[in-house]
């Protein structure tokens, strides 16, 4: 299938991804290709930082809508920041252990309530 | 007229509670015209949370400062931030520029923000002599507590503040809101009955969101990891709970407090001298990210 390239740069305008609202574009368009059976190639190049909230939003939620081995033969990043990487990974092992397990965040309140 | 004696108000929970003295006492009165002696000291990064309560007792009540008196320095300092002209005063050039803006927005002022820190803390002389991986630890910080407060706090207006210290070498920043805190969220989203202190202790670990139907909790637990490596402290103060966090001691330290804080402060405190690699001893891969 075609691939795309995505350009976080342009559709946030700026290289400081902050807000989870800008994330939700990303995502908007991340989901659509997908679910149009494109691979997509999301780059960020010219951006200088990302945060947590935004990668949820953009990348997490993914885990939500499509199963690991879709998003991992679908996508792919390129020039993005080591320490973004390093981000990104957190967030996407986040996102797949609250997709698989929602109930888990309920025990651990019970834990703290047991404290 | 109606005064109020702030007296050492400094970033302990001794301070905070004084702050929190200061809501009570007016919030159960209204059309007030408020005078407040501020005495001896006020950490100025704390205007973030001064100005979201007097800003909270105007909304609710409609009481207003009428005055703000205050020691010499004092009044230097929260002039030269630019706190002072919210109400009434002129702003004061900060040629020592150890101040960093006293900054009301509004949650959707997302742009606004971003050039703040560009503007006043990014280029900000006395972060000219850091390390660009810990100026960008500081910053990464920095955004990852705003957009917390955009999301989760409900609140009308985000208070920003921050304040060099040359000779500790340190910077702290401070992050205010006055919505709904830490206790309303957790208890809402799972129907439980925590306290503050509880609640701020379950957020801060890592994956814990109260967001629906998204994954998330993780900007404060990379606060705190940052934090430890920095060697530093972070506060959370939420309602009637006190969270304190020291990163070189490795130790945590929760209290109550008598009455509470109509929304939550994040008060950070980061060490300028660290020369700690956070990014250059690490390559990353963009394969198997997913």
């Amino acid at each position: 299938m075609e691939k795309i390239t995505i350009r976080v740069y342009n559709i946030v305008g700026d290289g400081i991804c902050v807000e989870a609202e800008d994330g939700q574009k990303i995502y908007e368009q991340l989901k659509k290709a997908l679910e149009t059976g494109h691979r997509v190639i999301l780059s960020f190049q010219n951006v200088e930082m990302v945060t947590s909230a935004f990668l949820n939003t953009a990348v997490g939620q993914l885990y939500r809508d499509f199963d690991e081995k879709k998003i991992k033969d679908s996508l792919a990043v390129e020039d993005m920041l080591p320490p973004d990487i390093i981000l990104l990974k957190r967030v996407v092992e986040t996102a797949k252990i609250y997709y698989k397990d929602p109930e888990r965040l309920k025990r651990s309140i019970d834990e703290i309530l047991g404290d | 007229m109606d005064k109020f004696e702030l007296n050492n108000v400094d970033a302990t929970f001794d301070g905070y509670q004084k702050l929190i003295d200061l809501y009570q006492y007016y919030k159960s009165k209204a059309f007030t015209q408020m005078e407040l002696n501020i005495k001896k000291w006020l950490g100025a990064n704390l205007c973030s949370a001064l100005g979201g309560i007097l800003d909270k007792l105007a909304d609710e009540n409609y009481n207003v400062v009428s005055s703000i008196d205050a020691s010499p320095d004092t009044k230097k300092i929260i002039q030269k931030n630019g706190f002072l002209s919210h109400f009434g005063y002129d702003d004061l050039y900060d040629k020592n520029h150890t101040t960093v803006k006293y900054l009301k927005l509004k949650p959707t002022d997302g742009k606004y923000f971003k050039n703040y820190v560009v503007d006043d803390l990014l280029n900000h002389p006395e972060l000219a002599n850091i390390t660009p991986e810990l100026k960008r630890k500081i910053v990464e910080s920095i955004y990852e507590m705003f957009v917390n407060a955009q999301i989760h706090s409900h609140s009308s207006d985000i208070y920003a503040c921050g304040q060099f210290y040359p000779q500790k070498k340190k910077i702290e920043f401070t992050i205010t809101d006055t919505g709904i805190g830490f206790r309303a969220n957790a208890n809402k989203k799972f129907n439980v009955n925590l306290t503050s202190e509880q609640a701020i202790k379950w957020a801060i670990g890592q994956g814990h969101t109260t967001k629906t139907g998204t994954s998330g909790g993780i900007g404060l637990a990379l606060l705190k990891e940052f934090i430890t490596k920095n060697k530093s402290k972070l506060q959370i103060i939420s309602n009637d709970g006190f969270y304190e966090y020291s990163g070189e001691k490795n130790t945590e330290y929760t209290k109550k407090f008598i009455n509470y804080f109509p929304g939550t402060i994040i008060n950070m405190q980061f060490r300028t001298d660290d020369k700690s690699a956070y990014y250059s001893d690490i390559t990353q891969s963009m394969e198997n990210i997913f």
